[in-house]
């Protein structure tokens, strides 16, 4: 990691809040008073158990979640513009793929959606799944596919418009344990040579660790930012580093920094 | 005793998980209930169990033999009867996806509309039918024209409220998250449609057609019992009904499930190269 001085701000949180009242009417409180910088090029993990508003966090930044409180600012801008220059990349908790359209065309659909040339889309979606690996499935409909290679697909989509910002929520927990380490080491390969800001949203305390610069632990009721941990361990992460002393201090030290000690 | 049984056991389950044998199961049992049926028919048993006779239930040679003698007649009311079953699904399925389609794109004022479709969609077609042959007094000077264009209404009416109700489902029922995928690209709300939701409906167009087709051959038939012209499959099983011709109201009634099941078979075959592609 290089020195602090050297990073550039790109997202900026500031005193954030979220409340918006539930189906049955009452008023809910999802997050309070975050505060966080994120610095360009970095790969943040925002933990936290079920409830601790980490993807109501993950939906503000790209202005699917209005926020009450506060503000977030990317580059300067709000991030409703961001939106408008389609600089965000998103990829869900589930694969969403549409059935009737091939891996290819559905990577396609965010160029289809900016009009790119025919050309241009082929050519981008060529690209993007090399980089999955998934070449030999391009002509392959989404209900052919495995769950792995189906989130695969959903990460060349959300890469094939060269998104500023990578924000993806749980992405690979519905997976199994082999494909998910598998997935692991090629989203670090995707991102050390296209050099996006990535905030992952995750409830695993490993991966966190594993894929991280920081992680932003979030503590439910409510929601709000309790520690960030940065992970010194070196680049290019490997899954060795899984049973090295440090990974596991480090891991300790995430857990314990849950406000109330254990969840 | 009990070794036998299991080795019996074992020779049904081997039937039971052969795939090519399953297949032909699911052809050869209606068929083998079919002729079973035709036999205590044709064998008069059917006769004695509901206590009637060749006269009011003529035997299915007859029938038959019948259908041969008037082929011409029976071609000339069957294309009256399926013309206007087929005109009205048309309108009917194009005005009640038009109408989904605003629903879809307007819902606060589509939910409320789909409401009175949905009421409908549950008038009886004995009901609706008068109603229409009134409507379209004034319309031609020709009787057949003014009793297809009821006929048509009617069927259209019916196949309207169906549709509608199964294609906005289909517009407004995709994925989780699918939508907010496409706000994430500031998608106009043109191309959501485009590409999204149209494409997403089509499997339930083909649930609303599944209903649509039967039920509009149906309605036609009933409608033409009620119009002021007489033509088609369904006034011809009446009005040989009120003649005391059974065999020939026979013929009728075995046209009519002839057109039923090849409109059918027809809607599966399209289908099935329409959906290839959905998984």
């Amino acid at each position: 990691m290089s020195g602090k001085e050297e990073k550039e701000v790109e997202i900026s949180i500031r005193d954030v809040g979220v409340a918006f009242c539930d189906n049955a009417g009452n008023h809910v409180q999802a997050l309070t008073g975050v505060n966080l910088d994120i610095y360009k090029g970095e790969f943040v993990a925002l933990l936290g158990p079920s409830g601790c508003g980490k993807t109501t966090l993950l939906r503000s930044v790209c202005d699917l979640q209005e926020v009450t409180e506060g503000e977030i600012r990317i580059s300067g801008k709000t991030p409703g513009e961001i939106r408008l220059e389609q600089k965000f990349g998103f990829v869900f908790q589930q694969p969403v793929l549409l059935s009737w359209r091939t891996v290819k065309k559905n990577v396609e659909l965010p160029l289809e959606i900016m009009y790119y040339s025919k050309a241009d889309r082929s050519k981008r979606a060529d690209e993007m799944l090399q980089m999955v690996g998934l070449s030999d499935f391009a002509d392959h409909y989404p209900g052919q596919l495995s769950g792995g290679m189906q989130q695969r697909a959903n990460i060349a989509r959300a890469f094939g418009l060269r998104p500023d910002i990578l924000l993806m929520d749980e992405p690979f927990s519905a997976l199994d344990e082999f494909t998910k380490e598998k997935l692991h080491m090629d989203l670090l390969q995707i991102w050390s040579e296209t050099n996006k800001t990535i905030l992952f949203v995750t409830h695993n305390i490993q991966e966190a660790v594993l894929l991280s610069d920081r992680v932003c632990v979030l503590s439910p009721h409510p929601g709000r930012l309790s520690a960030v941990v940065d992970i010194d361990l070196p680049r290019d992460r490997t899954l060795e580093m899984k049973e090295t002393a440090h990974f596991n201090e480090l891991v300790s030290k995430v857990r314990n920094s849950f406000e109330g000690g254990s969840v | 005793m009990a070794q036998k049984r299991k080795r019996k056991k074992r020779l049904y389950q081997r039937i039971r998980e052969n795939k090519r044998l399953q297949s032909a199961e699911t052809v050869v049992l209606p068929v083998m209930l079919g002729i079973a049926i035709f036999l205590l028919w044709q064998g008069g048993i059917v006769h004695q169990w509901f206590h009637t006779d060749v006269f009011t239930l003529p035997l299915p040679t007859k029938i038959g033999s019948i259908m041969g003698d008037n082929i011409d007649k029976i071609l000339e009311n069957t294309f009256s009867t399926v013309s206007v079953a087929f005109i009205g699904l048309a309108l009917g399925c194009i005005l009640g996806y038009l109408f989904a389609v605003l629903a879809a794109v307007f819902p606060r004022i589509g939910s409320g509309g789909l409401g009175i479709i949905g009421a409908f969609a549950s008038i009886p077609v004995v009901a609706l039918a008068p109603v229409m042959n009134n409507w379209t007094r004034d319309l031609s000077k020709e009787a057949s024209i003014r009793s297809m264009a009821s006929k048509i209404i009617v069927v259209m009416l019916i196949s309207a409220a169906n549709m509608s109700l199964n294609a906005y489902r289909g517009l407004t029922e995709v994925k989780p998250f699918s939508e907010d995928l496409m706000a994430i690209y500031t998608t106009k709300k043109r191309v959501v449609l485009w590409k999204l939701r149209i494409p997403n409906s089509l499997p339930y167009v083909f649930i609303a057609l599944k209903v649509a087709v039967p039920s509009s051959i149906m309605t036609a038939i009933v409608s033409e019992y009620f119009a002021e012209y007489i033509t088609g499959v369904g006034r011809q099983i009446r009005e040989n009904i009120v003649l005391a011709q059974y065999a020939t109201a026979w013929a009728y009634i075995a046209t009519a499930c002839i057109i039923g099941v090849a409109a059918y078979v027809l809607l599966m075959v399209i289908q099935g190269l329409t959906l290839r592609r959905y998984h």
